[in-house]
């Protein structure tokens, strides 16, 4: 006996394919942006060679990037360098009661990955928010199409000069958080653990693989932050709220590219150094 | 000559199932003559702005073609695009000036992007462009210190800069009051005169539109549903077009 099918009975069925669909359009959504990210990136390469660069440009870029992140960029990795110490200090207390290599860890661990990865993640919130609601204000606004009119590629005239600046300006930021994350530390190990500047600075266990693998971070992470938030900002739609979205994915989704290059980074140093 | 062949456009709504689709055009076809001043009319979100930017290949059309003096735009590259916008000056809705520049170097942008020449000559035509638009001595303000219609103005004075053969206005005289909008239709018109230039212009300011165009075309939710001249349209039966040109309360719209 066929039994007539109530409002209930049919919603498990369309509540199952509404999911499918959804999961459906957020994977070919995923894909298309994968696709639509790697041609950004490939566009900028190009443009790097083959473009045409404005005049100080770049420099304002790299003020812009550059010199307005110092101080968050100090504050923030001063006192992620004291908190890592402390708590490093702590736990090698309860395993090894003895803080000699305290410091040269710390300085391996800073050269080869924290400085480039804490340091870069910090820029992304910074730096990515800035460049995605920037360039996603001139799209909700017809200036990025007022830049196609006159023969200036979105890509050549907006986000090369970001991509070259950032390259640059990450390494030297990172260099800079490095120190200065290396001196919260050393003054963190001094005052909590009693442990000497002359101690606390040893630089046995860096090797040129550590400086490598850090500085092949800064590069990738320098060119992840303007590619990946710059396509934010180049694809955002609608008004002010659209902006808004925009600068919120461009944060979450560098942040996520960062991460995701560290693992291909340190995985490949790891190979590459194994020796 | 711009030839315009069933030009189609949907989007995806949003929360909807993937294959749900509004569409924004809907086989739209039509072509404006060199030297015709054509007016695109219609309500908002018909799709006007849309076509505008689909004949500057800024947008891509799901179906159909778009063919500007021989080039169909549709099919080009972003990079072979570039030789074709030598030919087109464009007016956007919003303007669209660059707001970390001056306006002397707004209305400079297109002489200095697209074509070589020595800055004194750039720096002659920004400043007859200037006098154009009756704006003298504003070449150093900054967009943010401009009113509505100043802006309106520094952007026509853009998009007319490189002497195009083809310009397209988008609301040239939207948020203007009276008499600055009847100052700005009446320069558009004498440029395109002047020029000889082939001018689309969208507008909902049908007063003072109609009396400078020469054909006039009416979108009504992404339909194209009225092709003809400017008299025609005055006198046209159709319901709808009658009632939006002679601004009627009753009708179908």
């Amino acid at each position: 006996m066929s039994e007539e099918l109530t409002p209930t009975q049919e919603a498990p069925s369309s509540f199952f394919w509404g999911n499918v669909s959804a999961l459906g359009a957020t994977a070919i959504e995923l894909v298309v942006g994968a696709r639509e990210l790697y041609s950004v990136f490939v566009r900028t390469l190009y443009y790097v060679v083959r473009g045409r660069r404005e005049k100080g440009v770049l420099l304002r870029q790299m003020y812009e990037i550059g010199n307005k992140s110092v101080f968050f960029l100090t504050v923030t990795m001063g006192a992620l360098g004291m908190i890592l110490v402390y708590q490093a200090g702590l736990q090698a207390a309860r395993v090894v009661p003895d803080y000699q290599m305290l410091g040269a860890t710390y300085l391996q661990l800073l050269i080869r990955d924290l400085a480039a990865s804490l340091g870069s993640l910090m820029l992304a919130t910074r730096v990515g928010a800035g460049i995605a609601a920037e360039i996603g204000s001139m799209v909700v606004t017809e200036q990025v199409d007022a830049l196609r009119m006159c023969a200036a590629d979105p890509i050549d005239f907006l986000i090369v000069p970001r991509f070259l600046a950032s390259m640059i300006m990450t390494t030297v930021l990172v260099i800079w958080a490095g120190f200065v994350a290396f001196l919260a530390g050393a003054a963190t190990a001094y005052f909590a653990f009693d442990v000497m500047p002359q101690t606390f600075f040893n630089a046995r266990m860096v090797t040129s693989a550590d400086f490598a693998t850090g500085f092949a971070k800064c590069i990738a992470y320098g060119a992840a932050i303007p590619i990946v938030s710059g396509y934010c900002g180049l694809s955002t739609f609608g008004g002010s709220e659209g902006v808004g979205w925009a600068t919120t994915r461009a944060v979450v989704n560098t942040s996520l590219a960062i991460i995701i290059l560290n693992f291909f980074i340190s995985s490949a140093s790891f190979v590459i150094f194994a020796g | 000559m711009i030839a315009i062949r069933g030009l189609t456009k949907s989007v995806p709504i949003p929360n909807a199932s993937i294959r749900e689709r509004r569409f924004i055009l809907r086989d739209v076809s039509f072509s404006v003559p060199s030297g015709c001043l054509y007016g695109l009319i219609g309500p908002g979100a018909a799709g006007k702005s849309v076509v505008l930017k689909m004949i500057a290949g800024l947008m891509k059309p799901d179906a159909g073609n778009v063919v500007v003096d021989g080039d169909d735009v549709t099919e080009l590259s972003e990079l072979k695009l570039q030789s074709v916008r030598l030919k087109l000056g464009m007016l956007f809705q919003n303007n669209a000036l660059f707001d970390y520049l001056t306006v002397g170097d707004n209305i400079a942008f297109p002489l200095r992007r697209l074509y070589h020449l020595p800055e004194d000559e750039v720096q002659s035509r920004v400043l007859e462009r200037l006098a154009c638009v009756s704006l003298q001595g504003f070449e150093d303000r900054m967009p943010s210190g401009l009113s509505g219609g100043q802006k309106k103005r520094v952007g026509v004075a853009r998009a007319t800069v490189t002497k195009a053969p083809i310009v397209l206005y988008d609301e040239p005289a939207a948020g203007l009051d009276p008499v600055t909008s009847q100052k700005i239709f009446e320069l558009l018109r004498e440029e395109q005169r002047a020029s000889g230039a082939t001018v689309i212009m969208v507008s909902s300011d049908l007063d003072r539109l109609l009396t400078v165009t020469d054909r006039v075309g009416m979108m009504y939710r992404g339909e194209l549903i009225f092709d003809g001249s400017t008299e025609e349209a005055r006198a046209s039966d159709e319901p709808r077009v009658r009632q939006f040109v002679h601004g009627l309360t009753e009708g179908p719209l």
